[in-house]
């Protein structure tokens, strides 16, 4: 699920998703640049960037349909808006090391979880801008923000196939209800990930008194 | 009396000789070999297999498709079907919610069907980490030469 394979959407789909991700991937990176220092954050980059490539290799069984882990709202809370680069680059290896996900479809890929990590960092950062209370309120929206990406890329994903005209063998409603379990698990993760990474290493988090990606 | 015997003896041969041979006409002989049951297997990369995928079966004559015949598998993520009599090149395509597969089938190579030289799992992780360990310090080298090309500026 969420990786679209080659030959199953039409091309102007596919082109805009190329189009969509090189456009953001420069933005991202150009604003990164602009306001901090990107060599810094290499390697957080890479880190989770793996965590992210090999996450979609846990893959829970349903019965009706297979989903896998997608990590993208905890890239998005942890790399700020270098994640979009950043799951381009493991969409990428996936694609070529697993097969998972086609080669040509790397860019609507990337659109489908990358945007939702981007919105996932607006909602982590607004939230714990927002309130008072610091650590608790900010490995909630961590959990929050995690497990709202999940749903998101359903609704790129169940958007893109509509966009083709493409019909799902499993109902939309299905997929949606089959990744409830996903989001849970993301959410739980992203909560345990935010809450240990205040106590030992509070600048990796883009938040107040943490990481200089702001 | 002697002669009685030995006749008697031969009839019986003869019908011995004749209830044990078949009827054989003369007809021309036809022989037709055809593969009743064909079956494919589809599974995602790391082995789970694919369930309740549609499947759609082309014919191929002359470089011409064409659909034949339509399905889903089942949960081993298997499906069989019947050749066509006179086809030997089939198309098989399997999508299941946005994963798609497809395989030429040639009946007519004989041999054994292709080995899976597919590396294991592990190994494409550690290559994974591998490029990702590679694009870092590529990176980490580009931003270097870039500060100290303006550190060099400045001193100008």
């Amino acid at each position: 699920m969420v990786h679209i394979s080659d030959g199953v959407l039409s091309f102007p789909v596919v082109a805009f998703g190329w189009v969509l991700s090189f456009i953001i991937i420069g933005v991202t990176l150009w604003w990164s640049e602009k306001h901090g220092d990107i060599a810094e954050q290499i390697p957080k980059l890479s880190v989770i960037t793996a965590a992210f490539f090999v996450a979609s290799l846990i893959h829970i069984p349903l019965g009706f349909t297979s989903v896998h882990l997608m990590l993208n709202g905890i890239v998005g809370v942890i790399l700020g808006i270098l994640s979009f680069p950043a799951i381009f680059t493991g969409v990428s290896l996936q694609a070529f090391l697993f097969q998972h996900g086609g080669v040509t479809t790397i860019g609507i890929n990337t659109v489908i979880l990358g945007i939702p990590a981007l919105i996932s960092y607006g909602i982590f950062k607004t939230g714990v801008k927002r309130l008072p209370f610091r650590n608790k309120i900010e490995s909630l929206f961590g959990g929050i923000s995690g497990g709202f990406a999940v749903i998101i890329s359903v609704v790129f994903l169940v958007f893109s196939f509509m966009l083709t005209g493409e019909e799902l063998t499993t109902p939309a409603s299905l997929i949606a209800i089959g990744h409830i379990p996903i989001m849970i698990i993301e959410g739980l993760v992203a909560v345990s990930i935010v809450a240990f990474l205040l106590k030992v290493k509070p600048e990796l988090l883009p938040v107040k008194g943490g990481g200089k990606n702001e | 009396m002697n002669k009685l015997n030995w006749l008697s003896i031969l009839i019986l041969l003869l019908i011995l000789a004749m209830s044990l041979t078949h009827t054989v006409s003369a007809h021309r002989v036809h022989v037709e070999s055809q593969i009743n049951e064909i079956q494919i297997k589809s599974w995602y990369g790391g082995g789970e297999s694919i369930e309740k995928a549609d499947v759609k079966v082309y014919t191929i004559e002359n470089g011409k498709e064409e659909i034949y015949i339509e399905g889903t598998t089942d949960e081993d993520g298997a499906y069989n079907f019947s050749p066509k009599m006179g086809v030997s090149e089939y198309r098989v395509v399997v999508k299941s919610d946005g994963h798609r597969g497809d395989k030429t089938i040639n009946l007519s190579d004989t041999g054994l069907p292709e080995q899976n030289n597919e590396d294991p799992i592990y190994t494409k992780i550690i290559s994974g980490f591998g490029y990702l360990a590679g694009l870092a310090g590529a990176g980490m080298l580009y931003m270097n030469w870039k500060r100290y090309n303006k550190g060099e500026e400045k001193n100008n």
